[in-house]
C-alpha cells in the first residue's frame, strides 16, 4: 500500500470491488488478535463484529452504497461506553461492568456499521503514560515488544501499529492519544475541547478530556475525525463550530503558512528527537511554509497546573465508585462505610489512589486558593498566551514527547519524574487546543519519533492539512508498516 | 439572665418541573422504586448533566417573588461527599454565584426576614432502612430543588413558623412548588444559637436537619433553645454540631460534631457551562409573575371592602383564593362571595388539611351563579345560605334546589298583595302588634317568606306589612 | 510539607483505607508532588479568570419528559437488585 492513500480508503475499495468480503476481512483480524502477543485488547466482541460484517456484506451484495467507515475493523479504548459490552477502564473497580447506553462517538460509528473488534488496553482510568497501570498488564509497542506502547491509550496504538485494527478511538487528557501514537509510529489527533462529544467517555479530567482517533496515516485520521466530530446535545461543553470536513482540506496549499516553534518545548529533549524535529522543520521550509521560533514562557507552569486540575477533577469524578450500583464490591465488611472504603481501596490501583489523594488535597479547605484556584487562574493565563501566539502563527510545531518509547518497568519510582514526561503534551489540554501527532523519524534503536502540530481552536482542518502535506512530502517514509497482524 | 434566640433557616423546596434538573426523567412523587431513572440520574460512568431551562426560570421566579436580586452570570458547582443516596458522590449545586441573592420576606409585624441567597441544586435519592440493610431508590435523585437561605434574622419559633408559612404560600402562588412538607417537597434546616438579650455577638450555633413539619420545627426550636440556655446557665458551652430531631421524645440528638464537619471541596462543575441570563429575560419573568399573596390581601381589603381577617383567611390557601377569584366574576360586591366562603364553605372544612386540599363539591361557577341570584335580589341571603349548604352536601347545582319559577323575582304589586294576605290571615298577630308587641311582626313576615319561598327581602317586606296595617 | 495526619484526613475524605506502608509512601509522594505544584504559588496571575474552554453559555434543555429506562436495565449491573432497589446488606462475613 502506498503511503499517499489511506488504509481506510484502500480497504473500502477492496470491499466495494468485492476483492474480499467484510466477513473474511473481520475474521482475519479476529484470528490475528487471537495470535497477538501485544496485549492490546482487553475485551473482544467477535459475535458483534461478525454480525456487523455480515450486514455490510449484504448491503454490498445487494448493490447498496456503503460509507467510508462501513465494515472497517476498529477498536475503542476501554473507557468509551459500549452498551452491553464490558467497559472497565482497565480497573479492577469496573470489572464486569456493562454499560446500558452507548457513548455518542460509538453510537455514530455503530450507525455507520463500523466493525468493533474489541476494547483496547489503557492505563487504569487513563492515568499513566505507559499503559502499565492497566489491571490487565501493559500493552506492547509493536516496533519492539520490550518497549511500552505508551499511554494512556496504549492498547489502541499497539493494535493499530500491530495491524490488528485499522483505527481506534482513544482519549487524551494530557497526551494520552498523541504520546502512544508517537511511540508506535502512528498519527493521533487530540481534537479541540468541545469538537467531539464526551458523552459516554468515562471521565478522568472533565475539562481536559477529549476523544480522538489514532490511525496509521493522516487521511484515515481525517476520515474518522469527520465522522465523530460535531455538536451533541447531551454534552453541554460540546461546540457547534467544530469542523467536520477536514478530509476535503487535506490537500490545501500550505505555502505561506506561518509555523511558530516555541523554544521551551526543546528543553531537555532527546537528541534523536531534536534532530528529527529539525528535519521536519526543514521539510516545511522547503514546502514554502514560514518558520519562526518564539518564546512561550507560560509553558513552564503547565505541568503543575495540569496535575492540579486533572487530579482535582479526577478525585471528584472517581467518588462514585462505591460498590453500590455497578462494578467491584468488596467481599467482607462490617458496615456500609467499611464496604465503601474497602471497595475503593481494593478496586483502585496505586496511581489512581495517588491522584485521588492529590486532587482531594488541592480542593480541601485551606488549600483551595493556593492550588486549585491558582491553577485555574494560570490556566486562563496560558490560554491567553496561546491565543496571542495564534494572532501570529497558523500552527505551532513541537515534539510530541521528549523521548521515544521506554522499556517496560522503566518509569521512575518517583511520580514527579514520570509526570515530567508529559511536558510537551499537556499544554494543549490546558488550553483546549487541537493537536495532531505524526511520525517524523526513528531513533538509533529504530523506535518511532513523533512531532505534533498544534492549532488554534477548531482548526483541525488546518493541522491535518499540514500533517498530510508533510506525509506526502516525505513520501510516507516514516509510516512503517510492520510485518505483523493483517496485511492487505 | 434572659436569653434571645437567634436563628436562620435553610429551606429546600422541590420544584414542580416536569423533568429532573439534569435529565429528562419525570419528577412525579412516588412510583415503583428506580422506575424514574436513567443512566444520568443514577450516575453511570461517562454520563453528563444537561441543565433544565425551566429550573432556571422557576428559581428566578422564586427570587423575584421574594424580592431578590438576580445574578445575571451564574454557574454550577460540585459539592463533594460520599453517601449511598448520592450516585455521583457529588451534588451539583451552586456555591459562590447563586441565581438569586439579597431578598426578604416581610412578616405581619412588618419585620423583614432577609434572604441571603437562593440557589438551584439536585435532590438525592431515598434510602429505605430495613433491619440494618439499606435499600436505595433513585427516583427522587436529580429532582430539582431550590435552597432558600435566610440571614440569622429570626428571633422566635413563631417568627420561624410565620416565615416558612409565608414562603410556602409565595411558592404555591407562583406555582413553582406544591411545598408539601409531609411529602418532603419542602424541608427546613434550622440554625439555632442563643445569646443574652441585648448582646450583639452571636453564640455558637447548632443546626437541626431536615424538619418536615411546622409543628415539629417549632417544637424542635423551643427544645433546642432551652437546651442551649440550660447548658450555658450550668457553665457549659454549646458545641457546634449537626443535630436531628427525635419526634417521639421531642429532643435533639447529635448527627456529627464540628470535627466531622464535611469538607465539601466545592469547585466549578466542569461538565456545565455558564448560566447567562439577560436582564430583559428577568423583566419578562417579573411581568409574568402571578399576583402574590400580599397583593391579593391588599386588593381584597381595599378594593372589595373585605375585612382584613377574612381576606387573610382566604388568601392563606391558594386553592381557596383562586376559587374566590373565579367565583367573583361579574359580581359587583365580592363580599357576598367571601361571606359564603368564610361562613358556609368553611363550616364544612374541619381542619387545615381540608382547607389546603379544598376538595369541595361546589364549583366556583356554581357559587357564582348563586351569588348572582342574591345580587339581583331574586333570592334573599337566608335562602342562598341554606341552598349553598345543600349544594355542598350533594354536589348539585342551584337549579336543583330553586326552581325557575322561584327565580322569577316577585314584583312590588305581588309583594303588596301577599302582605295584605298575611295581614288578613293573621288578625291576632296584627292585634298583638298594634297593642305594642313588636315581635308579632315576625309572624307576619314569616308568612310572606313562606308564601314567596324566601325570595323577597325581609326589610322590604316589613315596610309593606306596616303600610298595609296602617291602611286598615 | 505534607504530614501523615494530612494524608489520613485526605484518605478519609476520599474514602480510602491506606496501609501503614501506603501511608508512608503517600507522605513522601505527596510531599514531592506538592513541592512541584508549589512552583505556581509564587506566580502573580493578576485577574485572569477561567470559566470554561470555549466560553460557552446557557447549554440548556427543554423541560420535556423522555421515557425512563426499564428498571431491570437500571439494576442490570447489580444482578437485578432486590425488590426493585439497589441493595446493601448491613454486613458481609
Amino acid at each position: 500500500m502506498s503511503g499517499t492513500n489511506g488504509k481506510i480508503r484502500h480497504i473500502h475499495d477492496l470491499l466495494v470491488n468485492k476483492k474480499i468480503t467484510c466477513k473474511e476481512l473481520t475474521e482475519k483480524y479476529i484470528d490475528k488478535i487471537k495470535e497477538s502477543k501485544l496485549n492490546a485488547y482487553v475485551h473482544t466482541c467477535e459475535d458483534l463484529a461478525i454480525k456487523t460484517a455480515e450486514k455490510v456484506d449484504e448491503k454490498i451484495s445487494s448493490g447498496k452504497e456503503i460509507s467510508m467507515l462501513e465494515g472497517i475493523p476498529m477498536n475503542l479504548k476501554d473507557n468509551i461506553s459500549t452498551d452491553g459490552i464490558e467497559t472497565t477502564c482497565c480497573s479492577k473497580m469496573l470489572q464486569g461492568y456493562k454499560p446500558i447506553y452507548d457513548a455518542t462517538v460509538w453510537k455514530k460509528l455503530k450507525g455507520d456499521n463500523a466493525v468493533l473488534l474489541g476494547k483496547a488496553n489503557m492505563d487504569e482510568f487513563a492515568m499513566g503514560s505507559s499503559c502499565e497501570n492497566s489491571c490487565f498488564g501493559g500493552a506492547c509497542n509493536p516496533h519492539n515488544l520490550k518497549h511500552v506502547a505508551g499511554g494512556s491509550s496504549g492498547g489502541v496504538a499497539s493494535a493499530v501499529g500491530g495491524n490488528i485494527a485499522v483505527y481506534g478511538l482513544g482519549s487524551d487528557t494530557g497526551g494520552s492519544i498523541r504520546q502512544p501514537a508517537s511511540f508506535c509510529g502512528l498519527v493521533g489527533l487530540k481534537p479541540t475541547y468541545g469538537s467531539v462529544s464526551r458523552y459516554g467517555l468515562i471521565a478522568f479530567g472533565s475539562s481536559l478530556d477529549q476523544i480522538g482517533p489514532i490511525a496509521s496515516n493522516v487521511e484515515d485520521v481525517a476520515i474518522v475525525y469527520d465522522s465523530i466530530s460535531g455538536y451533541d446535545t447531551k454534552d453541554s461543553t460540546s461546540s457547534k463550530v467544530a469542523p467536520n470536513d477536514t478530509f476535503n482540506h487535506l490537500n490545501d496549499d500550505i505555502k505561506g503558512m506561518k509555523i511558530g516553534i516555541p523554544k521551551e518545548y526543546f528543553d531537555g529533549i532527546n537528541e534523536d528527537v531534536k534532530n528529527a524535529i529539525d528535519e521536519a522543520i526543514d521539510a516545511y521550509k522547503s514546502m514554502g511554509a514560514e518558520i519562526e521560533y518564539f518564546d512561550l514562557p507560560e509553558l513552564k507552569y503547565t505541568l503543575p497546573v495540569y496535575y492540579i486540575i486533572a487530579c482535582a477533577e479526577a478525585s471528584s469524578n472517581l467518588g462514585r465508585y462505591d460498590g453500590i450500583r455497578y462494578g467491584y464490591k468488596t467481599k467482607q465488611y462490617k458496615d456500609i462505610e467499611e464496604m465503601i472504603c474497602k471497595t475503593r481501596s481494593e478496586g483502585f490501583g496505586e496511581e489512581v489512589k495517588r491522584r485521588i489523594l492529590l486532587g482531594t488535597y488541592v480542593l480541601s479547605s485551606g488549600y483551595y486558593d493556593a492550588y486549585y484556584k491558582k491553577a485555574q487562574n494560570l490556566r486562563g493565563t496560558i490560554i491567553k498566551a496561546f491565543k496571542r501566539a495564534y494572532e501570529k502563527f497558523d500552527v505551532i510545531l513541537a515534539p510530541t514527547v521528549p523521548t521515544t518509547a521506554f522499556e517496560f518497568n522503566f518509569t521512575s519510582m518517583d511520580p514527579v519524574q514520570t509526570y515530567l514526561t508529559d511536558i510537551c503534551t499537556v499544554p494543549v489540554n490546558i488550553a483546549g487546543l487541537p493537536a495532531v501527532s505524526l511520525p517524523c523519524g526513528f531513533d538509533s534503536k529504530d523506535l518511532p519519533i513523533g512531532m505534533q502540530l498544534i492549532g488554534n481552536s477548531f482548526s483541525e482542518d488546518k493541522i491535518l492539512n499540514l500533517a498530510y502535506k508533510y506525509e506526502q512530502y516525505t513520501e510516507a517514509k516514516y509510516l512503517k508498516e510492520l510485518d505483523m497482524g493483517v496485511r492487505l | 439572665m434572659k436569653y434571645e434566640l437567634v436563628s436562620g433557616l435553610e429551606t429546600h423546596v422541590e420544584l414542580s418541573t416536569k423533568t429532573k434538573i439534569f435529565c429528562s426523567c419525570r419528577t412525579d412523587f412516588g412510583g415503583e422504586p428506580n422506575t424514574h431513572c436513567c443512566p444520568i440520574c443514577i450516575g453511570l460512568p461517562g454520563t453528563l448533566p444537561k441543565l433544565n431551562k425551566e429550573v432556571v426560570r422557576y428559581a428566578i421566579m422564586a427570587g423575584l417573588a421574594t424580592n431578590c436580586e438576580i445574578n445575571l452570570i451564574s454557574k454550577m458547582d460540585r459539592k463533594n461527599y460520599v453517601y449511598p443516596d448520592l450516585p455521583k458522590a457529588y451534588q451539583i449545586s451552586q456555591y459562590d454565584l447563586p441565581l438569586c441573592k439579597n431578598g426578604y420576606i416581610q412578616l405581619d409585624s412588618g419585620k423583614k426576614i432577609r434572604i441571603a441567597r437562593i440557589h438551584i441544586e439536585e435532590d438525592a435519592g431515598k434510602l429505605v432502612h430495613k433491619g440494618g440493610d439499606v435499600y436505595v431508590d433513585y427516583n427522587r435523585g436529580g429532582v430539582p430543588l431550590i435552597e432558600i437561605v435566610t440571614q440569622p434574622d429570626i428571633r422566635s419559633s413563631e417568627e420561624a413558623r410565620e416565615y416558612v408559612e409565608k414562603l410556602q404560600l409565595i411558592m404555591r402562588y407562583i406555582g413553582v412548588s406544591d411545598c408539601k412538607m409531609q411529602e418532603g417537597s419542602m424541608r427546613c434546616d434550622v440554625n439555632i444559637s442563643v445569646r443574652p438579650e441585648g448582646s450583639e455577638e452571636f453564640g455558637t450555633r447548632t443546626e437541626i436537619k431536615n424538619m418536615n413539619s411546622l409543628t415539629f420545627m417549632t417544637k424542635a426550636m423551643e427544645y433546642e433553645k432551652n437546651r442551649q440556655i440550660e447548658l450555658i446557665e450550668n457553665g457549659g458551652k454549646v458545641e457546634q454540631e449537626t443535630l436531628r430531631y427525635i419526634e417521639s421524645s421531642g429532643t435533639t440528638e447529635s448527627m456529627r460534631g464540628k470535627e466531622d464537619a464535611h469538607d465539601y471541596r466545592y469547585f466549578r462543575e466542569p461538565d456545565l457551562v455558564t448560566i447567562h441570563t439577560l436582564s430583559e429575560e428577568v423583566e419578562n419573568i417579573r411581568k409574568s409573575l402571578p399576583e402574590l399573596p400580599t397583593a391579593r390581601i391588599k386588593k381584597y381589603i381595599e378594593k372589595f371592602g373585605i375585612s382584613e381577617k377574612d381576606a387573610e383567611s382566604i388568601v392563606k390557601y391558594k386553592n381557596i383564593s383562586d376559587f374566590f377569584e373565579k367565583a367573583i366574576q361579574g359580581i359587583e360586591n365580592p363580599k357576598i362571595v367571601s361571606n359564603f366562603i368564610i361562613g358556609q364553605i368553611f363550616s364544612t372544612l374541619n381542619n387545615e388539611q381540608e382547607k389546603e386540599s379544598f376538595d369541595i363539591k361546589v364549583s366556583a361557577e356554581s357559587l357564582n351563579e348563586l351569588c348572582k341570584l342574591v345580587e339581583s335580589k331574586k333570592i334573599n341571603v337566608g335562602l342562598a345560605k341554606s341552598t349553598l349548604l345543600k349544594m355542598l352536601e350533594t354536589g348539585k347545582n342551584v337549579s336543583n334546589f330553586i326552581s325557575q319559577e322561584d327565580m322569577q323575582s316577585i314584583s312590588e304589586e305581588k309583594l303588596l298583595e301577599i302582605c295584605k294576605k298575611a295581614v288578613d290571615s293573621n288578625p291576632n298577630a296584627v292585634k298583638d302588634y298594634l297593642s305594642g308587641k313588636e315581635k308579632a311582626l315576625k309572624v307576619l313576615i314569616g308568612f310572606v317568606m313562606k308564601e314567596t319561598k324566601g325570595k323577597v327581602d325581609a326589610l322590604n317586606t316589613q315596610k309593606n306589612i306596616l303600610d298595609t296595617i296602617k291602611n286598615i | 510539607m505534607v504530614t501523615k495526619e494530612d494524608i489520613i484526613k485526605l484518605a478519609k475524605l476520599g474514602k480510602l483505607y491506606l496501609t501503614e506502608e501506603e501511608l508512608d509512601s503517600a507522605v513522601k509522594d505527596m510531599t514531592n508532588i506538592i513541592g512541584f505544584a508549589n512552583e505556581i504559588s509564587k506566580v502573580d496571575t493578576g485577574d485572569t479568570e477561567f470559566d470554561n474552554i470555549n466560553g460557552l453559555e446557557n447549554a440548556l434543555r427543554e423541560d420535556i419528559v423522555e421515557e425512563s429506562f426499564d428498571e431491570d436495565l437500571i439494576l442490570k449491573n447489580v444482578d437485578g437488585g432486590k425488590d426493585g432497589f439497589f441493595y446493601i446488606k448491613k454486613y458481609q462475613n
